[in-house]
């Protein structure tokens, strides 16, 4: 068993083909790298030093074997990149443990009102309930506020994206002309560059007030906040789903038109129905976008926190899971911290979960195309 | 989509009708009210404007299409872009039409845009259900199905909901259960009507029911501009002035798409017509969108941004010669397509390049009179709530003085272009016996200054005492210098001592060309390298000898150039013409090889230098107060953000540093040589997921793990590191998806000439993936550039930062480990990203106008960034398809 593990190891660092001239560069490169990393993690102050050394044996390394030593960075870069994804993770895990230990369900305390508990989906008779539910220095966190905040954020920024956005799909992949396509698509791709602090800045300059007027709000709401959102996500599921549609098969509309369908009965009933996988693999995408979206919904809305009341008062405003951990890092106490770590973990497992599911739903898509191409 | 049916216009082509003339007024009149309902909304036209007002904004509105259609028109019938379709033709007719008319009405009678908006929507209501009934009475010739369709009746029900909903909960309100039994009737019903009559009644009459109710209540001012309801329930509530253009755009929309269907005559070919008017429609409103929003953020923070610009003509002059050169190569390059007219497409080609004259000549007129170009503008800042009005101007000064920085970086630019273009003069023209001698001698002398250079580096310039740098480094300097010029006088004097026409001496000459100007340049950089260590800077006459004799050997180059140029007009055989080209760029090379020269002594020496009146100065005479100025605490004139963009040239650079070499190197492991299997498919999921991660949690990671671990404060480095965890996982995927596109015949055929797999991969796949790879990592870091989230976390920016972090300056080495620090990437910076921030977290504080103009200097540097690579990107995929 060891044996095998050791075999094995030799083979990834190695390759197969190894002379020992130039196992001996490799053997020498990562044993000096792996000096780096321990002296970093326990005598950081001798870490530049062995890193030195390190440059030096890879650049003998470098000039006599030259593909074995560059097969190893390659495969270092490889296992900085796993270790990096894997840090990240582990060690938002590891934060947000304390806060779970310690509140548990504390932290979905669903607001009380005139004695009784706000009705929310039947869950107030499950979660534990309280008159405060978002009180620092008190002790008392509820996520529940900013998770229905991101909940309808995300309601209307979907709202205004996916109808938009898979038009604009369609139009790209199917109605546009070559030139015209040429010209929309990079605008797309723009589109999706303007920086979320500009949106945020936009809106916190000029929509507040336009709200304020043309709404009779206060300023900054929850709808406002979704539609700029809306529009930030658009780009994502116009740009996939485009590459759904553009990825069906060109015979499969060739057939239809040869029966003597028009260019729209190709679309509604062949391209659309063939790419249907691929456009809601857009659409979760795109919703992930809207819900991970942070500098624009802090510029917009105010700090506080507050379960919106009635609930679909799209009118209302309260910080959602990403403007909650922007705006209150900064001046946060240690238990504080710990939840705001906890607001992170429920996002990275969201968005991240959406990003899996979609790919996976692409993949089966693009499968599926191949058997039937 | 294949091309097989793009030409749907050909189909129906017989002359238009009445029928068919209403319907596409009704279309018209659809596109111009939604054009003006967006306009409303955003309140650039009032909707209670009423006669001269409203008339003018009307008559703005038909100027605006009788242009964009007169133009389209002419150029229809000189055939430039022939429109021949009939209802492309007809729309546009109704455009006009009835843009007039609306103009027309809005000054003949006293009502307000609103009540227009009302009755255009009853109107179209009126065409539509009329239309709809003369197709059922069959009085016009259509093909209409059986029913509209469950998908037109499902959206219809919907539709029916949502207004009876209203329409009910406005009248009883919300509080009887009699609001919802409305909304389901008019649900219902709505739904009904679409989907059991004939398809011609079941898709107008519902449209025209829905278009007419919005229509009448608009037109009778029962939602009136002053309108208001306000539900106890919500937090907000609506307002005429809101709900109104957005009735009017949802109205429009509905009746042009139903429009639309009836002018193709239902059916099949109604349907697409439909469904195609929604679909670009809705395109137009992305892309304008997208447009608005880049105008509105470059409009607002124009004026702030360019507070107080300022630059020399001459300055505008030395950036225009790049621009030259760019606009030369696109007149030089053939045009494109035959669809053009062969004239339109060279006055287009030529255009950039007479711009370029134009704008050369303006500034030589400035420089030559002595005038100063001078635009002065009042803008207004906010301060402390207060609006106040600042002056300020942008100026192009008659200063004859050019930064040392911006010749040297303009040189070294015009000097690799024209170097690259450079081919070969190899073994052309007759044979010196002398030249052959010099030949050997340049290397031979270059080799002797770098000896000497590095003595000085050894043992100082005066070791021992022996001032040995102030006399044989100015005699080597000085001797230099001669010998440079001389050599570039060579080709001259090789021309002008020969017989024969221009064009043969030139070509007999080359051999000279080559020696005299590599010659010279190799020469002249070794003595440039010189002068520092050897602490020199001689001087004969107060005239500083290095570049004295640069701009003397430059003019050499530049007048051989020119002969080589002039005598290529005088002959006629190609492949002479060739050559003589060929000496042409080679002169033009050395030219700008010796003004970098320039440019770099001055830099060097922090010396002043003036030939002819004209100065090259270490101050240029470039002013941008905006980007080199930091914040001036209480100063009279608005400071700049230096300190943010320097931040956010450091960020762009450490994360590209930590996340290139990273991700494609992962990518090339887990392409070329890790099995492809269960693992590379975890890594490609996982990084997947790790790029849609949202940024707020790099953020939260960054503060929580690396700040602890780079000495407990918010610093540069740590924002550095966080973006480049987050531009990491593009990299790698950019990079991994165009290394498997790279086919696997290069790999075979490499393998199969005996290549080992590390050079296969380093000289044929790498190669082949590198446009990718740019693509995306310029993407990705014009990404990262404007990522705010996570800097605000690691950052510690703060608003106003009066110093720029000085990376350079900061490398400090040490006695004890770790032997080598860096204080100012420990520290706390400014970047632009997080200056907006500040300004929206200072609130009444903040300066909205500096937040302006930094939002616009920001989306300016991100839009960079990707107008880059999707040049480059297109620019591959070109040379890709064409080669």
């Amino acid at each position: 068993m060891l044996q095998q593990v050791w075999a094995d190891a030799q083979q990834t660092l190695f390759g197969s083909d190894g002379t020992d001239g130039s196992k001996l560069a490799v053997g020498a490169s990562a044993a000096t790298l792996l000096a780096t990393v321990f002296a970093f993690l326990f005598m950081p102050g001798l870490s530049f030093p062995v890193l030195a050394g390190f440059l030096v044996v890879t650049a003998v390394g470098w000039v006599t074997y030259q593909g074995a030593i560059a097969r190893l960075l390659t495969l270092i870069a490889t296992i900085l990149t796993v270790l990096t994804v894997l840090l990240i993770t582990v060690f938002l895990f590891v934060r947000a443990v304390p806060a779970f230990t310690e509140h548990g369900p504390g932290l979905l305390l669903v607001p009380v009102k005139n004695g009784d508990p706000r009705w929310f989906f039947w869950l107030e008779s499950v979660l534990p309930t309280s008159e405060t539910f978002w009180n620092p220095s008190g002790g008392a966190y509820s996520l529940i506020p900013a998770i229905w905040a991101t909940v309808i954020v995300t309601l209307v920024a979907g709202a205004v994206a996916i109808p938009l956005g898979l038009f604009g799909a369609l139009f790209i992949a199917e109605v546009a002309s070559d030139g015209l396509r040429e010209i929309i698509k990079p605008g797309v791709e723009v589109l999706a560059g303007i920086p979320s602090i500009v949106y945020g800045f936009i809106g916190f300059q000029v929509l507040n007030g336009f709200v304020q007027e043309s709404f009779l709000d206060d300023g900054a709401s929850f709808m406002i906040a979704g539609i700029v959102v809306g529009i930030m996500a658009l780009p994502t599921i116009v740009s996939v789903g485009e590459d759904a549609l553009s990825s069906v098969p060109d015979a499969m509309g060739d057939g239809a038109i040869a029966m003597g369908a028009t260019e729209w009965q190709t679309m509604k009933s062949i391209s659309i129905p063939a790419a249907f996988s691929g456009i809601s693999a857009a659409v979760i995408l795109g919703l992930g976008r809207a819900i991970g979206e942070t500098m624009a919904v802090a510029a917009i809305m105010a700090a506080g926190v507050g379960l919106a009341n009635p609930l679909f008062d799209f009118f209302d405003a309260s910080a959602t899971l990403t403007s909650l951990i922007a705006v209150n890092y900064g001046s946060a106490s240690e238990s504080t911290l710990e939840v705001l770590f906890v607001a992170g973990v429920m996002l990275f497992v969201i968005v991240a979960g959406m990003s899996v599911v979609s790919q996976y739903i692409e993949q089966r898509m693009k499968e599926k195309l191949k058997g039937q191409a | 989509m294949s091309e097989a049916y793009t030409h749907e216009t050909a189909i129906i082509s017989e002359g238009s009708n009445s029928y068919d003339r209403v319907l596409d007024g009704a279309i018209a009149i659809s596109i111009l009210a939604f054009a003006t309902a967006l306009l409303a909304l955003i309140e650039i036209v009032p909707l209670d404007a009423t006669g001269g007002e409203l008339g003018s904004f009307l008559l703005s509105l038909f100027a605006a299409v009788s242009g964009a259609v007169g133009l389209t028109a002419v150029a229809s019938w000189a055939n430039v872009v022939p429109v021949t379709s009939q209802r492309v033709r007809g729309i546009a007719v109704s455009l006009v039409v009835t843009a007039g008319l609306l103009t027309a009405i809005a000054y003949a009678a006293a009502v307000n845009l609103a009540t227009i908006f009302g009755l255009v929507l009853v109107v179209e209501a009126l065409v539509i259900i009329g239309a709809g009934i003369s197709s059922r009475l069959a009085i016009v010739d259509t093909e209409p199905d059986s029913s509209a369709g469950l998908l037109a009746g499902g959206a219809f029900a919907a539709v029916g909901l949502v207004v009876g909903g209203a329409l009910g909960g406005s009248v009883v309100g919300f509080d009887s259960v009699l609001w919802l039994l409305t909304a389901l009737v008019a649900g219902g019903g709505l739904g009904m009507v679409t989907i059991l009559p004939r398809e011609d009644i079941g898709s107008t009459l519902p449209v025209g029911l829905v278009v007419g109710t919005l229509g009448v209540a608009i037109a009778t001012a029962a939602i009136g501009v002053g309108w208001q309801w306000n539900p106890e329930t919500l937090s907000g509530g609506f307002t005429g002035g809101a709900v109104i253009p957005l009735f009017v755009l949802f109205g429009t929309l509905l009746s042009a798409w139903s429009a639309a269907k009836c002018r193709a005559g239902f059916g099949a070919q109604g349907r697409e017509y439909g469904a195609f008017f929604v679909i670009n429609l809705n395109a137009l409103l992305m892309v304008s969108v997208m447009i608005a929003i880049v105008l509105f953020v470059a409009v607002k923070g124009a004026a702030y941004a360019i507070h107080g610009f300022s630059a020399g003509a001459l300055t505008i002059l030395v950036v225009l010669t790049p621009a030259l050169a760019l606009a030369t190569e696109i007149a030089r390059s053939p045009s494109g397509t035959g669809d053009w007219h062969p004239g339109a497409a060279t006055l287009f080609r030529l255009t950039p390049l007479a711009a370029t004259g134009a704008v050369a000549a303006v500034l030589t007129t400035v420089l030559v009179t002595g005038q100063a170009l001078r635009y002065p503008f009042t803008y207004l800042i906010q301060v402390n709530r207060e609006s106040e009005p600042l002056e300020t101007a942008i100026t192009i000064t008659p200063e004859p003085a050019v930064g040392a920085v911006m010749l040297t970086l303009v040189g070294a630019l015009m000097f690799v272009v024209l170097f690259r273009r450079y081919g070969s003069l190899r073994n052309v023209g007759a044979t010196f016996p002398r030249a052959e001698t010099v030949r050997q001698a340049v290397p031979a002398a270059v080799a002797t200054v770098v000896l000497l250079l590095g003595a000085f580096v050894v043992v100082g310039s005066s070791p021992a005492g022996v001032p040995l740098g102030t006399t044989l480094g100015t005699a080597v300097v000085g001797a230099g210098g001669l010998a440079a010029v001389g050599l570039t006088a060579l080709p001259v004097a090789g021309v002008l001592t020969r017989d024969g026409p221009l064009a043969d001496r030139l070509q007999a000459s080359a051999p000279l060309f080559t020696v005299g100007i590599f010659g010279a340049l190799g020469l002249s950089i070794a003595v440039l390298f010189l002068q520092p260590t050897a602490g020199v800077a001689p001087s004969v006459l107060g005239v500083d000898i290095v570049p004295a004799a640069a701009v003397l050997a430059g003019l050499l180059c530049a007048v051989a150039a020119g002969a080589a140029s002039y005598g290529a007009r005088t002959t006629d055989e190609s492949l002479q013409t060739r050559l003589l080209g060929e000496e042409t760029v080679l002169g033009l090379t050395g030219a700008a090889g010796f003004v970098t020269l320039l440019g770099a002594h001055v830099l060097a020496t922090g010396a002043r230098f003036s030939v002819l009146g004209t100065a090259i100065t270490t101050e240029g005479t470039f002013s941008w107060p905006m980007l080199m100025q930091a914040y001036i605490p209480l100063g009279a004139e608005p400071g700049g953000i230096m300190p943010a963009v320097v931040g956010t040239v450091w960020l762009v650079i450490g994360a590209s540093l930590f996340a290139l070499p990273l991700g494609v190197g992962a990518a090339v492991f887990l392409t070329e040589y890790a099995e492809q299997g269960r693992f590379t498919a975890v890594v490609e999921i996982a990084t997947n997921a790790l790029w849609s991660t949202p940024s707020i949690v790099f953020g939260l990671f960054g503060a929580a793990f690396l700040i602890p671990r780079l000495g407990g404060n918010e610093s540069l480095l740590a924002g550095m590191l966080v973006l480049g965890f987050m531009l990491l996982p593009l990299v790698l995927i950019t990079s991994r998806e165009s290394i498997l596109a790279v086919p696997d015949e290069y790999r075979d055929a490499s393998a199969a000439l005996g290549v080992s797999r590390w050079e296969t991969i380093r000289s044929v796949v790498l190669p082949a993936a590198m446009p990718g790879v740019i693509t995306g990592g310029i993407l990705g870091i014009g990404r990262i550039a404007g990522e705010t989230a996570p800097l605000i976390l690691v950052l510690g920016s703060t608003l106003n930062a009066t110093e720029p972090v000085k990376v350079l300056q900061g490398f400090r080495f040490v006695a004890q480990p770790p032997f080598i620090v860096n204080d100012q990437l420990l520290a706390a910076s400014a970047s632009l990203p997080t200056q907006v921030w500040a300004v929206i977290a200072a609130g009444v504080s903040g300066s909205p106008q500096m937040g302006w103009a930094t939002a616009a200097i920001l989306l300016s540097v991100v839009l960079t960034f990707y107008g880059l690579g999707i040049t480059a990107r297109t620019y591959f995929r070109r040379k890709l398809n064409y080669e």
